[in-house]
């Protein structure tokens, strides 16, 4: 326990001993740790933001489907009553509520917009208005007229580029086509009461809202919806929530099954992986940077001083205990300076940048990703992970870049250490 | 009654070789010696005679090409290096030209460094030191760094450093090589002062004739090996 505390002691006034080297290593250490800290919670922001987005304007975190639906898209592939009840039952379940906050019923089909101009193929969603305009925040783009309300019959909230393309403007009256339940083509008439724009061109010609009893009519579905969409309250609490809805709907599986929004989304998750990829690679670029000014410094150190470790040699150390000296000097620039730029890009990100990020500045038009229209501003998010990554990283890359100079320390002859000239 | 022999240090066809660009150079050659306790020795010879190896070989800083050596009965050829690097902490002392101070630590922790690394308690370490450095003239100078004190006192320190313990030998490369003449003389007081009143083993590798003048023994090296090696007896009391 001595030796270590003399060792410690060494280290540590070794590490004070050349004040400005230390300084210049260890700033380098703390903008890396400073930049990661940064990007990761700008990049968890974005991420975040970006899932939001897609969700809100798709199936939800959690889509309840019949386990054909996603593919077929047919309505033979509904929800049977049986496991409609089943997936209500699962979802009321105190432990899954108390993490869900929106469940919104749909009844979705693949059919054509028709007016006196023309007709478009369309997505056509029956809503209850009231949980969807909480859910989607498709009313939050009103552009002219207003969402679907509750008591509306006839009516339909439609896209920007498809009321052009139709020639449709409100209270316009429009034919929406489609195969209902019995398999025969079906025509329902609807009236615009609203028209929206996001921005993105396949949502702005391709979404039409109608309400849900009016599309199950329509459809001769009786009560039956197509999807439950499922908001959770943390996108972090997916995978748990999904777990459970799993396990809760298992008994008929074959009728129900829940899917993660990685799954009916899978290029929102390839856009995400790639971007964490990017990312990581940055983060590796940077702190193999680092990590290479840090060997420099200690490896320098272990040069500079050939003649002060053949004197510890000689004194009764042995290889392993210098090597000791040397690799705890190392650890512990990196360990503090690292912990600095924790710090540092903590406090940088909060004082600047809780509001977010506004880059739209830098944009001559929206910016999507993989059919979602993103928010010009990244919001930041701090999470508990980013503090173990960041931690991780700096342990990992203190050790990896002592580990030579450590090495180097041992490699030296006692006996030609004495020649070195002062 | 008859005064006991205690081997401190003994080689045994000792040979040191080294290499270079192929062509092997005898530095050490075919030493045989023994070196009692208390005993004041100089290794003397001209520059590249194996002063500084053969001082390495007995210390254990460096290995033999052949032969063995032994510390305090123990032979270090045998050892590991851990159980070396123990020997040597234990029953070895060394005194630099370059005084090798560590220079982030004070006078008085660089003289207990050995006490600490043995597991000496603080209070027993602080006043050895203390002891020793009113001894050697330097009381008052523990909590300087080395880049505080003269040459001199440096070399003092290190003395110190290699003498505390108690070792059963100290080994000492041209102690004096840096000093002026006043600091010399006052150093080599210093350690005939300790040979004399403690008992220490001194083995020097020198050119300083001030110091062979004191030698109680001098061995004289010519291309590695022993060309003689002459006993003169005690000056004390002279």
């Amino acid at each position: 326990m001595r030796r270590a505390k003399l060792l410690a002691r060494l280290a540590l006034r070794n590490v004070r001993r050349q004040t400005r080297r230390s300084i210049l290593t260890a700033s380098a250490m703390v903008l890396g740790v400073a930049v990661l800290v940064f990007s990761r919670a700008l990049g968890d922001g974005a991420h975040e933001d970006w899932i939001d987005q897609g969700v809100r304007l798709g199936k939800g975190h959690i889509a309840i489907q019949h386990p054909r639906f996603q593919q077929s898209r047919h309505l033979d592939d509904r929800l049977t009553p049986r496991a409609l009840a089943l997936a209500e039952r699962a979802l009321a379940e105190p432990d899954i509520a108390a993490r869900v906050t929106a469940v919104a019923p749909r009844l979705e089909i693949q059919g054509l917009a028709n007016s006196a101009t023309g007709a478009i193929p369309v997505f056509v969603t029956g809503v209850d208005p009231e949980i969807e305009a909480g859910f989607s925040k498709l009313g939050d783009r009103v552009v002219e007229g207003r969402y679907l309300e509750d008591g509306d019959r006839l009516h339909a909230f439609v896209g920007q580029r498809l009321a052009e393309r139709l020639d449709l403007e409100l209270d316009s009256r429009l034919v929406l086509t489609g195969q209902d339940a019995t398999g025969e083509i079906a025509g329902q008439f609807v009236r615009v009461v609203g028209i929206f724009r996001t921005g993105l061109p396949e949502a702005d010609e391709g979404i039409v809202h109608i309400p849900l009893r009016t599309a199950q009519e329509w459809l001769q579905v009786g009560g039956a919806v197509t999807t439950l969409a499922v908001l959770v309250a943390s996108g972090w609490d997916m995978p748990a929530v999904l777990d459970d809805l799993d396990a809760a709907l298992a008994e008929d599986a074959s009728e129900v099954a829940a899917l993660g929004w990685r799954e009916a989304m899978p290029e929102l998750d390839a856009a995400i992986r790639i971007d964490d990829y990017g990312d990581y690679l940055f983060h590796l670029i940077l702190f193999v940077i680092v990590g290479l000014a840090i060997v420099n410094t200690v490896l320098m150190s272990v040069l500079y001083r050939t003649r002060e470790f053949g004197v510890l040699r000689a004194l009764g150390l042995t290889k392993g205990e210098t090597a000791g000296v040397v690799f705890g000097e190392g650890v512990l620039l990196t360990l503090v300076s690292g912990l600095l730029g924790m710090v540092v890009g903590f406090a940088f990100t909060w004082v600047f940048f809780r509001n977010g990020l506004d880059y739209s500045g830098l944009l001559d038009s929206e910016f999507t990703i993989s059919g979602i229209l993103l928010e010009p501003v990244i919001v930041p998010i701090f999470r508990m992970v980013q503090v173990f990554q960041s931690l991780g990283s700096i342990v990992v890359i203190g050790v990896l870049a002592s580990l030579y100079p450590a090495y180097r320390a041992t490699r030296i002859d006692v006996a030609e250490a004495m020649k070195f000239e002062a | 009654m008859s005064e006991q022999r205690v081997v401190a240090v003994r080689t045994d066809r000792v040979w040191k070789v080294f290499e270079h660009d192929g062509i092997a150079v005898d530095a050490v050659r075919d030493v045989s010696l023994e070196i009692q306790r208390g005993e004041f020795v100089v290794l003397a010879g001209p520059s590249g005679s194996g002063k500084t190896t053969l001082l390495n070989l007995l210390g254990g800083l460096t290995a033999p090409t052949r032969g063995a050596v032994w510390i305090d009965g123990q032979e270090l050829t045998a050892m590991k290096e851990r159980q070396r690097a123990r020997l040597r902490l234990e029953r070895v002392g060394f005194v630099f030209q370059a005084y090798n101070l560590l220079p982030v630590l004070t006078a008085l922790e660089n003289a207990e460094f050995s006490l600490l690394l043995r597991g000496v308690p603080a209070e027993e370490r602080k006043r050895k030191v203390q002891e020793l450095f009113q001894r050697i003239g330097i009381g008052g100078l523990e909590d300087r760094r080395p880049s505080k004190l003269s040459g001199g006192q440096q070399q003092r320190v290190a003395v110190a450093r290699a003498v505390v313990g108690e070792p059963a030998l100290v080994l000492a490369d041209e102690p004096t090589a840096n000093l002026d003449s006043a600091s010399s003389i006052a150093l080599l007081d210093v350690m005939t002062t300790l040979n004399e009143d403690l008992g220490t083993t001194f083995v020097f590798a020198t050119h300083d004739q001030r110091l062979m003048e004191r030698a109680r023994r001098l061995i004289r090296l010519v291309d590695g090996a022993v060309e003689s090696d002459t006993r003169r007896p005690s000056t004390k009391g002279a």
